[in-house]
């Protein structure tokens, strides 16, 4: 019982990491949080359902074009929610701006791909019971995300060039980086973990429409107890938020344990607003 | 206008009414359209029943025009999309009495729009006939114009609880649902239901359909000795969940419940077939075959004539479209018989109803009691044995 | 040449400037109200030509407003992204209902159960509105929208009160407001009434104190203005409506389950607000009614009608960040004059700004403050007098601004100690810098774009202003009298900075220059004693730097000292009474401009020659 309430615990906690980064991916490069976060890793379900059953693609092939198709998604948020609102970042037009593209995604899912959760295929085909590859799947995708943003951001150019944007957008303008390029850039790989995120938890989560609205609040409590922008925060605050879920599912049940969650979140944050672990601050005056 | 058999039987005295109340009215009254209100989620979850109802009024509703109307006047149907919205339906119900000016009105199915439509349609006393399963929508002084063709939750209710404890034979059951409005209510009335008669409730609980694993819960089913697993939830993803845990877990514990243990899709979510075996789902008998692969003569019928229609079935339930046409073809004798479409005569020619042989059931109404579905039709099918919206019956009824 | 006018003909030109205002203040009243009453003429018409489908379409409008009305005070004026309102519309729909039906205490009337709704809504409006005041945007969003999900999921689980899934009979009203059109009329008035409330906050000290702290919160706290009362205050309110609206919307469905508060709702709620344009009243009004009525024409797109929304949304924020509000902002789009100049009258002062007693001294001992390892600033001593105007110089980075924001607040020194006469000024708290007659302007004015010139300079005097925010709310004479008293000011200092032809139109189509003067009007508001000017010549031209020169010297005249951050060095040795020049945190020298014009140091490092 424990060992299963743990196997759940940690692989749903390890798509909320995911979705955590890819909040914290888009936020990098452009101080924005973005309401499609959760959408992509709804999609990455979709896609991947789609490609491998409706389609029936091998599950490579299906697995490559859904992180394609997410990528694209969130360049297409870049252009659209995110670049036309950058010059009044203080007017915080971005909340509503992915906000629409947030809802558009997930009523064209809930239109063209149907209301009901739709199965997604079982990938490998390894392990059962709490070793069954539906738990183990999004803790080794989110584990292999991490190594290869760690390398990706301490081993490459690009990755000290999102570092350096991050660190501090006007100094890296000024030092020629090509600050545009590399924001597109960054939507891109942030469609491309959401769609991990997706595809690793297709067969947890299945393929359904109502995974986005879900996953974006879920997903984002990982940043808040983490700390904005903080990508091991997100990570440890993804795992915890899984694993205290699914022990509040046990012991209070379905009904409290999202009000348990909640609960928690509006504490945390009224408690340490940064985050557990600290997170970006800007100046004021 | 001969569009069954039972339209032969109801003809004459069609005539006759038409003979005795109508003759007075004036000559437009006589041609002009009938109007069927429509409420139902069209599109949006839960929107699936509506497409096969839809199919079974759009049908009946061209066979009575095709065969030229009720006495010379055409059926019109105005449909309107509620989105499973109590709000969409409340408008809806109001445009269609007011502005649309209906005659009459079918559904809406979903509890929430049900219950906020209900009063409104009894104030403005308009007939209306509706499938929606809570007990309180059926209460002939407050709602003298609401009447109900399909089972109700306690006649759900007591199906499975009969087949549970006398056919299954089984006294120690888990009783669950999903955290939706309908899930808690069906479960609190479920349990309550089943300890008045005895039973042992060993586990209750109301499980977040979104809920990615299903084993604790389905670990303390077992540890508490349950012999049946009683679901009322209409998530096809949780259930199909549970069939795997239990497989999983080497068990063989049957599921008993709602009809949704039935849907399509829980085929394309299950690991494997055998999983969805030993699924009880709540059927009809009206729409249940027997070994022979046969169904009741009434819906042999109905299928062929379906069929010579073109009207698919393969894709939903019998049952929905059979009610479909249960509910035009009500709607119809009654504005035949009372000679008009006037509210009180279409009301009052319902309640005289006894065993009306509809489709899908024999309907019974009178002055107060409006839960015209028979009880003992209501049974239960082998879940994963669909064949053109139809099931076999589950083992053990006679 | 104006110092010689008599002062007994400034208090007469004042007194009859007030009268005029007075007369002109009914008449601008009547204008913002004839939208209105234009509306409340067509809502009450509507039976002459509806049925009782109208009656319902009509009756959810003005629900929907009810609520809005009081949500867009946060979201339109106080700028915080409520996403997630719909919780409160649930809570005061059962609230009522429960009350009415008795299934936890003895039934009480409706029209009892509404007023108590009201409360429990207006202290849940507080408790989901905390994060505010500490939070960014989106994180206020979210909650919002997870407290939106748990109400739901309460409402669901309390079935021994709220009926569970099966739900509960919305509440009943008595005759004559039973029947359809009884009913609306009902809501119609309620729907007024809110109306009024939302407009007299907008249109007080309150409504505008809203506006800054959204649009330019740091000048906001400069003026007093203290954040979390106000938006408490206006939670509190938008609580109230939302609840209100709640039991209202349970007797308009007759009965009501968790599944009649969609998301969609909210969204409505939200968008309609947006549509209608942030900072108008007529504008989300307007919205909602249009979101209400769109899916009743619109029905075969039903099944499209979020993405609609959300489509709209997109627009709005890209292309009309203003909605609708800003379409009917014919004013605006009247030309201004492209020749105007600034020609402030200083000598008008005397009759507007309280002369300064005199008796306090800003002295700074032994300041320090250090961003990581820089030294920002490093023992900085610092005396301006009454009276006195003060320069401070330095070179770029020299720790002048920093100087300004710990003496208004922004920065808490880590060493050092500050006082105003013999009373320590506590570090941080910039709110409170007001109340202790510090006034201040900024390196980049920090204005609000969207409201007019003269609503800018009122923002200065918010903690002028006596009445209450009940009596704002229910415009009481007290806080009529702070208008009056506010804008006659604001006007008249308006005159003294030279733009009072321009104090009707929106700050942002001013030019910046014009920008600055408008921000020492708006310091003048405070009658301060100290005057903290950040750069207010960069960016003006000869003329108006000498102009410029003028008014500083009247308003110290008048007992203000005052601290002035300058790159002119012409200015600053015109007028300044003493002088000091940074550099690296430190004081370099210090003494009448007559000393540092000879100064070693200061000639041959900063002044170049």
């Amino acid at each position: 019982m424990l060992a299963s309430i743990i196997a759940a615990g940690l692989a749903s906690g390890a798509i909320y990491a995911l979705v955590g980064v890819t909040y914290n991916t888009m936020f990098s490069t452009s101080r924005v949080m973005s309401f499609t976060a959760g959408q992509l890793a709804m999609l990455g379900g979709v896609f991947g359902s789609m490609f491998t059953l409706k389609l029936g693609m091998p599950v490579v092939a299906g697995f490559l074009l859904t992180l394609v198709c997410c990528a694209i998604i969130g360049i297409i948020t870049e252009f659209i929610a995110v670049r036309p609102v950058l010059k009044s970042l203080d007017q915080h037009l971005y909340v509503l701006s992915t906000l629409a593209v947030a809802l558009m995604i997930q009523q064209v899912a809930a239109i063209k791909w149907g209301t009901e959760p739709q199965p997604f295929p079982r990938l490998i085909g390894l392990g059962s019971g709490i070793w069954d590859e539906k738990f183990w799947l999004p803790v080794v995708a989110c584990a292999l995300t991490i190594l290869g943003l760690e390398y990706l951001y301490r081993r490459t150019l690009v990755g000290r060039a999102f570092l350096a944007i991050a660190e501090d957008n006007f100094a890296a303008r000024a030092l020629g980086l090509p600050e545009r390029n590399l924001r597109i850039a960054s939507y891109a790989l942030a469609g491309i973990i959401g769609g991990i995120a997706g595809f690793s938890g297709g067969e947890l989560l299945l393929a359904f429409f109502a995974n986005g609205a879900l996953l974006n609040f879920y997903g984002f409590v990982p940043v808040a107890l983490g700390g904005l922008g903080n990508n091991r925060g997100a990570i440890v605050g993804g795992l915890a938020l899984g694993l205290f879920q699914q022990a509040a599912n046990f012991l209070v049940g379905g009904i409290f344990s999202s009000v348990a969650v909640f609960t928690l979140f509006i504490v945390v944050l009224l408690a340490a607003p940064q985050g557990l672990f600290g997170g970006a601050s800007a100046r004021r005056v | 206008m001969v569009i069954s058999r039972r339209g032969v039987l109801f003809g004459s005295a069609g005539a006759l009414g038409a003979a005795s109340f109508s003759f007075p009215a004036p000559a437009i009254a006589g041609s002009e359209p009938i109007r069927i209100g429509c409420l139902a989620a069209i599109t949006g979850p839960a929107s699936a029943p509506t497409q096969g109802f839809n199919r079974g009024v759009n049908f009946a509703v061209d066979a009575i025009n095709g065969a030229g109307g009720v006495k010379g006047r055409k059926i019109e149907l105005v449909m309107r999309d509620t989105q499973g919205d109590p709000s969409k339906a409340v408008n809806a119900t109001q445009e269609l009495i007011s502005q649309q000016k209906v005659h009459a009105i079918w559904g809406p199915l979903n509890s929430g729009e049900a219950l906020a439509t209900t009063p409104i349609m009894a104030r403005a006393k308009i007939p209306n006939i509706h499938p929606c399963v809570v007990e309180t929508l059926i209460d002939t002084s407050k709602f003298p114009n609401a009447f109900r063709m399909a089972p109700s939750n306690s006649q759900w209710d007591d199906a499975v609880r009969n087949y549970c404890l006398n056919i299954l034979k089984v006294r120690k059951l888990a009783v669950i649902g999903d955290t939706t409005g309908y899930g808690v209510t069906a479960v609190g009335a479920s349990v309550a239901a089943f300890k008045k008669d005895g039973a042992e409730v060993v586990y209750q609980a109301n499980i977040d359909a979104t809920q990615p694993d299903m084993t604790p819960d389905m670990l303390r089913m077992k540890n508490a000795g349950t012999e049946a697993i009683v679901v009322w939830t209409v998530s096809t993803g949780m259930e199909a969940l549970m069939f795997n845990v239990r497989a999983a877990m080497n068990w063989d514990v049957p599921f008993v419940g709602h009809p949704s243990l039935s849907s399509g899709e829980i085929a394309g979510l299950v690991e494997k077939p055998e999983n969805w075996k030993k699924v009880y789902a709540i059927g009809y008998k009206s729409c249940s075959y027997d070994g022979s692969g046969k169904l009741p003569p009434r819906s042999e019928e109905l299928v062929a004539r379906l069929t010579k229609g073109n009207i698919a079935l393969n894709d939903t339930l019998l049952w929905w479209v059979a009610g479909g046409i249960d509910v035009i073809e009500l709607f119809a004798k009654a504005i035949e018989v009372s000679g008009s479409t006037d509210a009180q005569g279409i009301i009052a020619h319902l309640n005289t109803l006894n065993k009306y042989p509809g489709y899908f059931g024999d309907y019974t109404f009178t002055p107060a009691q409006h839960n015209g579905y028979p009880t003992d039709e209501v049974v239960m099918s082998e879940a994963s044995t669909a064949k053109n919206g139809t099931f076999a019956l589950a083992p053990g009824y006679s | 040449m104006a110092m010689a006018t008599a002062s007994s003909d400034q208090h007469r030109a004042a007194a009859s400037e007030t009268g005029r205002i007075e007369a002109h203040g009914w008449r601008v009243a009547l204008v913002h109200a004839a939208p209105f009453l234009g509306m409340l003429v067509l809502a009450l018409l509507l039976p002459l030509v509806g049925n009782d489908y109208w009656a319902l379409i009509g009756t959810r409008m003005a629900i929907y407003w009810v609520l809005v009305s009081g949500l867009n005070l946060v979201v339109g004026f106080a700028g915080h992204l409520a996403i997630g309102y719909v919780a409160l519309l649930t809570l005061g729909a059962y609230t009522t209902s429960v009350l009415v039906a008795g299934n936890v205490m003895p039934p009480v009337p409706v029209f009892a159960a509404l007023p108590i709704a009201a409360v429990v809504g207006a202290i849940f409006g507080v408790i989901v509105g905390l994060p505010a005041l500490r939070l960014r945007t989106f994180y206020f969003a979210m909650s919002t929208l997870g407290f939106a999900t748990i109400v739901t999921q309460i409402a669901l689980a309390w079935q021994s009160v709220t009926g569970g899934g099966v739900g509960i009979a919305g509440p009943e009203f008595p005759a004559p407001f039973n029947t359809a059109w009884g009913f609306y009329f009902l809501c119609v008035g309620i729907a007024a009434f809110t109306t009024w409330l939302s407009a007299n906050v907008a249109r007080s000290r309150f409504g505008r104190a809203l506006i800054a702290v959204r649009d330019a919160e740091v000048a906001a706290e400069a003026t007093g203005i203290s954040k979390p009362k106000m938006l408490i205050a206006i939670f509190l309110l938008a609580g109230a409506c939302a609840a209100v609206a709640g039991g209202l919307f349970a007797s308009l469905q007759t009965y009501i389950t968790p599944d009649a508060f969609t998301f969609d709702l909210s969204v409505l709620f939200f968008i309609a607000i947006l549509i209608g344009g942030r900072g108008s009243i007529m504008g989300p009004m307007l919205g909602t009614i249009i979101l209400t009525i769109l899916p009743e024409i619109a029905a075969p797109l039903a099944a499209w009608s979020t993405f609609l929304y959300a489509v709209l949304l997109l627009l709005i924020v890209l292309v009309m960040p203003g909605g609708i509000a800003a379409l009917l902002d014919f004013r605006s789009r009247r030309p201004l004059a492209s020749n105007r100049a600034i020609v402030p009258r200083p000598a008008a002062l005397a009759g507007i700004v309280r002369r300064s007693r005199g008796d306090k001294a800003l002295a700074l001992r032994g300041i320090a403050l250090s961003f990581g390892n820089v030294k920002a600033i490093d023992g900085l001593d610092l005396d301006v007098a009454p009276g006195q105007i003060h320069g401070l110089i330095g070179p770029n980075g020299s720790g002048k601004t920093t100087t300004l924001n710990v003496i208004s607040g922004y920065y808490a020194a880590k060493g050092g100690t500050m006082t105003l006469r013999a009373d320590a000024l506590p570090p941080g708290m910039p709110a409170l810098r007001a109340r202790h007659g510090i006034a201040r302007t900024f390196q980049t004015p920090r204005v609000v774009g969207e409201a007019t010139v003269l609503q800018n300079v009122m923002i200065g005097g918010t903690v002028e202003g006596r009445a209450s925010f009940v009596e704002a709310l229910l415009a009481l004479p007290r806080n009529a009298r702070d208008e009056r008293m506010l804008a006659a000011k604001a006007r008249a200092l308006l005159g003294v900075v030279g733009l009072e032809g321009l104090a009707d139109v929106r700050a942002d189509r001013l030019q910046h220059s014009e920008l600055r003067f408008i921000e020492i009007a708006r310091a003048l508001m405070l009658d301060p004693d100290f005057l903290l000017l950040d750069e207010p010549a960069a960016g003006l031209s000869g003329d108006e730097i000498d102009r410029l020169a003028e008014l500083i010297k009247a308003v110290s005249a008048r007992g203000t000292g005052i601290l002035l951050v300058e790159h002119h060095a012409d200015l600053i040795f015109d007028i300044c009474h003493q002088i000091t020049v940074l550099n690296l945190g430190r004081i370099l020298a210090a003494g009448t401009p007559g000393e540092i014009r000879v100064h070693k140091e200061v000639v041959s490092a900063y002044l170049g020659g």
